[in-house]
C-alpha cells in the first residue's frame, strides 16, 4: 500500500471517528433515536457543522434552491414567512435544539419560503440534500418523520386558506372603511411617455384591465382602461409607439385615502367611471379601488349568518337567515369563487338552518330515548345543492324493545309534518313527488329500509332505479348517524355483490348523453319546449352524478358527494389522477355554468332554470363547455365498457 | 550540498525510507502555503489533537493523531483523518505519517495547547520521518482569552470554555477525534469574532495567538 492508499484509509478512520459525536447526538433527539445505526453513520459523515452567530440568515428565499437539510445542534433559530401570503398557521415560529428545517423545500429541491435567522449563536447541522435524498429512501424512519411533517405542512395551509377565505367572506367591512384598506395596494403605473406598447404588454403580463399613469413624483396624471384600448388605440388608428398619454383619460378622479368607501362609490355613480384612484397625503398613487372592489364590501359575514342560524329563535328568524344565506352566496359567486366550494358552502349553512328547524321542532316532540335519525336525499344527500333545492328527505329509526311500532311511526310522522312545513317556510320548497319524511313510504326502521333497499337492488326495475338515483345518495343529517352508516355498509355489501343490478344502473345512466353535435358544437333542439337551449342539469352535471354513483356503489367508496365519489372510486380501480381531475374539471364547470345562470341571470328572489343557450356564452365558456361534455361523454364511454353496455 | 540540504530540511531526509514515502514527504517539503488565506473563511485550517501514552513528550510516545479541517466556515467529518500509531511496525508508521503530512498539507494548524500537541509531533516525525517539522500554528488555549475576554481573560481547562459556550462537553473522556470536533465549533466562534475585532486573516490570527500567549505568561 503506498502512501495515497493509506491516506485514504487515514480519512476514513478520522471520518467515522469525527462522526461519533454527532451520533451521540442524534440518538438523543426524534426521528433520529430511532433510525438504524447505517442511517444515523450516514447522516454523521455527511452532515457538515456550521456556526451561525445570532443575527445571522442561514437559509432564505434568496439562497436559491435549498442544498442542505439542517438540524439545530444548539441555538435557537426564527422561522419567519418571507411573503405577503401567510401558508402556514405561524408567521413568526422560533426553532430549538434538535428541530430540522425546511423540510419541504429541501425535498421539493426548491427555495425556502421562510427566512431562517439565527437568533441565538447557533450551531447547526448541514446534511447535504443529496445524503438526505439518500436517508429519505433507505430510512423508513426518516421517511416517515419527513413526509409526515410535509404533509401536516400542506395539511396547515390548507386549512389556513379555508381560514383566510372564511374570514375574508366574514369581515364585515361596511362602506365607512376608509379606502386606505380597500382594493389594490401600490399599484402598477407607468410615465406618460411609455410608448402603448410597452404599457399593453405590462397590463397583459400582469393581467390587469388598467393601467394608471403617473410623472416621476408617483402623482397620477391619468388612466388608462380596456375600452380606451379600443376607441382611442384600434379605432383613432393611434400606433403603439404613440407615448400613453395620447389615449389615457387625462386628469382621472382621485381621492385621499381617508376618504371612505361611501366617497368612492358616490364618485363612481356621479362620473359614470369604474375605478378611483388613492393618493396618500402628499398627492402621490397608492392604490385604486375599482367597482369591484366596492361591490365585495356589501357582503353578508359568514359567520354572522351561521351565529344567526344557531341561535335562532324561531321559524321567522330563519327566514331571514336564509335570506342572508342566498345573498351570500350570491355575493361569493359574483366574487368567482369556484363550483365546488360554492355548492359545499351552501350546503353548509343550508344544513345549518335544516338542523334548526329540526331542533326548534323536538321542542314540540319529544324523541328521548329513541335512536333515529333525519336523512337528507338527493342533491342534498350529495352535498350538491343549489339554494332553493325541493327538500328531498327521510327518517331512520329503531323501535325500542316492548313499543308499539305502530304508535311511534305516528308520532314521527306527526314531527316530521312540522318540520317539512317550516322548511318550505324557510325557502325549501315541497317535494313534488313526495319524497318527505311525513311520507310513511319514507319514514322507516332501520330494519326496513334495508329490506327496501335489498329489494331494489334485487329487482331492479324501472321504478327501482329511479329510487336508486335518489335514495341511495342519502347523508344523515341530524340524530343517530350510526344509523345512516348502518344503512350504507348494508347497501355498499348489496350493490356490489349484484353486478346485474350495476348493470341496469349503467344502462340507465347511459341513456341520456351530452349534447355534443356531429356538425354543430351542441344539439340544442332536445327539449322541444325550449329549442336552443340546452338543459345543463340534464344533459351535464347529471351524466358525471349516475356515473359517479355507480362506481361508488361497485367500489365501496361511502362518500355520497359526486367528486369525492369520483376521486375515491378513481384511486380503487387505478385509473390515473390527471384522467380523473379533467373529468372533475367539467364537471365543476358546468356546474359553475348552472349556479352562475341560476343566480345571476335569473329573477331575483326566484330560482331560475338549468336552461341556457350556448350562443350566448362568450367564445372561451363555449370552447370550456363543449370540453367538460367531451368529458361527461368520456366517463360515459369508461362506463359503457366495464358494465358492457351496448345501446 | 549535504549542508545545504540539512538546514532546509532541518536533519534530512530519512535515507532508508521508501520511495514512495520518501517522495511523499519530499514533495510535502517542497509545497507552498495554500494561496487562498484572504480571509478566515478562504482559510483551509486543519484542526489536529492527539492521544498519547503520558504526558512527557520526552519520554511518552503518541499513539494516536487526529485532524479535521474547518474550511469555508464549516465542518465536515469527511474531511477528517486518524493516524492509529498502536502498531509497532516503524515503516507503517512512517506512511503513515507521509501520508498525514499529505493531509494536512502547509495549512495552518489549530490545537488547544500547541506547545504540548506540536512537541509530540516533532519528536515522531523527527525519528519516523527524520524531518524537522514546523507548522503555523494556532493556539486556542491563548487565542480564546484574547478574543472572548468577557468569559475569562486567562486561559482556562477546554472544557470551561465548551461550558461558557453552552456546547454539550459530553461524558467521560473524548477521544481526539471528537476532541477535534469540539475544537473546530470552537474556532468557527472564534474566526466571527476575530472577523469582528479586525483580526483578519491567518498570520493576524497567529499574531495575536503569540502576543496574547506571550502577554498573558509574562504579565
Amino acid at each position: 500500500m503506498d502512501v495515497e492508499q493509506v491516506e485514504s484509509m487515514l480519512r476514513q478512520e478520522g471520518q467515522r471517528r469525527a462522526a461519533g459525536n454527532t451520533q451521540a447526538f442524534l440518538a438523543r433527539h426524534a426521528p433520529f433515536n430511532k433510525m438504524a445505526p447505517t442511517a444515523l453513520q450516514l447522516f454523521a459523515e455527511k452532515a457538515h457543522i456550521a456556526f451561525y452567530p445570532a443575527g445571522s440568515v442561514i437559509v432564505g428565499p434568496e439562497s436559491g434552491n435549498v442544498r442542505f437539510f439542517y438540524l439545530i445542534e444548539s441555538g435557537k433559530v426564527q422561522a419567519r414567512q418571507a411573503g405577503e401570503v401567510t401558508v402556514t398557521e405561524y408567521s413568526i415560529l422560533s426553532l430549538g435544539v434538535g428541530e430540522c428545517f425546511p423540510i419541504g423545500a429541501v425535498t421539493a429541491g426548491r427555495p425556502s419560503t421562510n427566512i431562517y435567522t439565527a437568533v441565538e449563536d447557533s450551531f447547526c447541522y448541514q446534511l447535504p440534500a443529496e445524503h438526505y435524498l439518500t436517508l429519505m429512501a433507505t430510512s423508513p424512519e426518516f421517511n416517515l418523520f419527513c413526509t409526515q411533517y410535509i404533509a401536516s405542512l400542506l395539511d396547515q395551509s390548507r386549512r389556513q386558506l379555508q381560514a383566510q377565505f372564511a374570514q375574508k367572506a366574514s369581515e364585515q367591512q361596511t362602506l365607512n372603511s376608509p379606502l386606505a384598506g380597500i382594493g389594490a395596494r401600490n399599484p402598477v403605473s407607468v410615465l406618460p411617455d411609455t410608448p402603448l406598447r410597452a404599457a399593453l404588454e405590462a397590463m397583459s403580463q400582469l393581467g390587469i384591465g388598467s393601467m394608471v399613469v403617473a410623472d416621476a413624483a408617483k402623482k397620477p396624471v391619468g388612466i388608462f382602461t380596456r375600452s380606451d384600448l379600443l376607441d382611442r388605440v384600434v379605432l383613432a388608428d393611434l400606433p403603439l409607439t404613440a407615448p400613453i398619454s395620447q389615449a389615457m383619460s387625462a386628469s382621472p378622479f382621485t381621492l385621499n385615502e381617508h376618504a371612505t368607501a361611501y366617497d368612492a362609490m358616490l364618485a363612481m355613480a356621479t362620473h359614470g367611471i369604474r375605478h378611483v384612484l388613492v393618493t396618500d397625503h402628499a398627492g402621490c398613487l397608492s392604490g385604486v379601488v375599482s367597482e369591484r372592489d366596492l361591490f365585495a364590501l356589501q357582503r353578508v359575514g359568514l359567520r354572522q349568518i351561521r351565529q344567526a342560524i344557531e341561535s335562532a329563535p324561531s321559524v321567522e328568524a330563519l327566514k331571514a337567515s336564509a335570506a342572508d344565506v342566498r345573498q351570500l352566496s350570491f355575493n361569493m359567486l359574483a366574487q368567482g369563487i369556484g363550483a365546488e366550494q360554492l355548492t359545499q358552502f351552501i350546503s353548509a349553512l343550508n344544513d345549518a338552518l335544516t338542523r334548526r328547524v329540526i331542533q326548534l321542532n323536538l321542542d314540540r316532540h319529544d324523541f328521548a330515548g329513541i335512536d333515529w335519525c333525519w336523512l337528507a336525499f338527493g342533491s342534498e344527500g350529495r352535498d350538491e345543492q343549489t339554494f332553493s333545492t325541493d327538500q328531498d328527505n327521510g327518517i331512520v329509526y329503531t323501535v325500542p324493545e316492548g313499543d308499539d311500532k305502530e304508535a311511534l311511526k305516528q308520532r314521527f310522522l306527526a314531527f316530521a309534518l312540522d318540520t317539512n312545513k317550516d322548511l318550505d317556510q324557510v325557502g325549501f320548497p315541497l317535494c313534488k313527488g313526495n319524497i318527505m319524511a311525513s311520507n310513511p313510504q319514507w319514514c322507516l326502521t332501520l330494519d326496513e329500509w334495508r329490506a327496501q333497499f335489498s329489494k331494489w337492488i334485487r329487482t331492479p326495475e324501472p321504478v327501482a332505479l329511479l329510487n336508486a338515483t335518489i335514495f341511495f345518495d342519502f347523508r344523515p343529517l341530524y340524530g343517530k348517524s350510526e344509523l345512516s352508516d348502518s344503512m350504507r355498509r348494508h347497501l355498499l355489501s348489496q350493490a356490489s355483490a349484484t353486478p346485474i343490478f350495476l348493470q341496469a344502473m349503467a344502462r340507465n345512466a347511459l341513456e341520456v348523453g351530452p349534447p355534443l353535435g356531429k356538425i354543430r358544437d351542441f344539439v340544442t333542439d332536445l327539449e322541444p319546449d325550449h329549442p336552443g337551449k340546452i338543459d345543463l342539469k340534464k344533459y351535464g352535471s347529471r351524466i358525471f352524478v349516475d356515473v359517479a354513483r355507480i362506481y361508488a356503489l361497485a367500489a365501496g367508496v361511502h362518500s355520497t358527494n359526486t367528486i369525492q365519489r369520483l376521486k375515491l372510486s378513481a384511486q380503487k380501480m387505478n385509473i390515473k389522477g390527471e384522467e380523473i381531475n379533467a373529468v372533475l374539471d367539467g364537471l365543476n364547470f358546468i356546474q359553475l355554468l348552472r349556479l352562475q345562470h341560476q343566480y345571476l341571470e335569473g329573477e331575483p328572489g326566484r330560482q331560475g332554470d338549468n336552461l341556457i343557450d350556448p350562443d350566448k356564452l362568450n367564445e372561451l365558456d363555449r370552447r370550456i363547455l363543449k370540453e367538460s361534455f367531451r368529458q361527461a361523454r368520456k366517463i360515459q364511454s369508461r362506463l359503457k365498457l366495464d358494465y358492457q353496455v351496448n345501446n | 550540498m549535504f549542508g545545504i540540504k540539512k538546514f532546509l530540511f532541518g536533519d534530512g531526509l530519512n535515507e532508508n525510507l521508501p520511495p514512495d514515502v520518501k517522495s511523499a514527504v519530499s514533495a510535502w517539503l517542497a509545497q507552498e502555503t495554500a494561496s487562498l488565506e484572504s480571509s478566515h473563511f478562504l482559510t483551509r485550517y486543519v484542526v489536529v489533537d492527539i492521544a498519547s501514552d503520558g504526558l512527557d513528550p520526552a519520554s511518552n510516545s503518541l499513539t494516536g493523531i487526529a485532524a479535521t479541517v474547518v474550511h469555508q466556515g464549516i465542518v465536515s467529518p469527511e474531511q477528517s483523518v486518524y493516524v492509529d500509531l498502536t502498531s509497532a511496525d516503524e515503516a507503517i508508521q512512517a506512511r503513515q505519517l507521509a501520508a498525514f503530512l499529505r493531509f494536512i498539507g502547509k495549512s495552518p494548524l489549530v490545537a488547544y495547547h500547541v506547545a504540548y500537541v506540536s512537541a509530540f509531533l516533532q519528536n515522531l516525525l523527527k525519528k519516523r520521518l527524520g524531518i524537522a517539522f514546523a507548522a503555523r500554528w494556532v493556539d486556542l488555549a491563548w487565542l480564546l482569552p484574547a478574543m472572548f475576554d468577557e468569559i475569562s481573560h486567562k486561559p482556562m481547562p477546554l472544557d470551561d470554555w465548551l461550558t461558557a459556550f453552552g456546547l454539550d462537553v459530553g461524558e467521560g473522556r473524548r477521544s481526539p477525534s471528537e476532541n477535534n470536533l469540539m475544537l473546530a465549533r470552537l474556532l468557527q466562534m472564534l474566526m466571527v469574532r476575530a472577523h469582528a475585532k479586525g483580526v483578519d486573516g491567518v498570520e493576524a490570527l497567529i499574531g495575536e495567538s503569540k502576543a496574547s500567549s506571550h502577554l498573558r505568561r509574562t504579565h
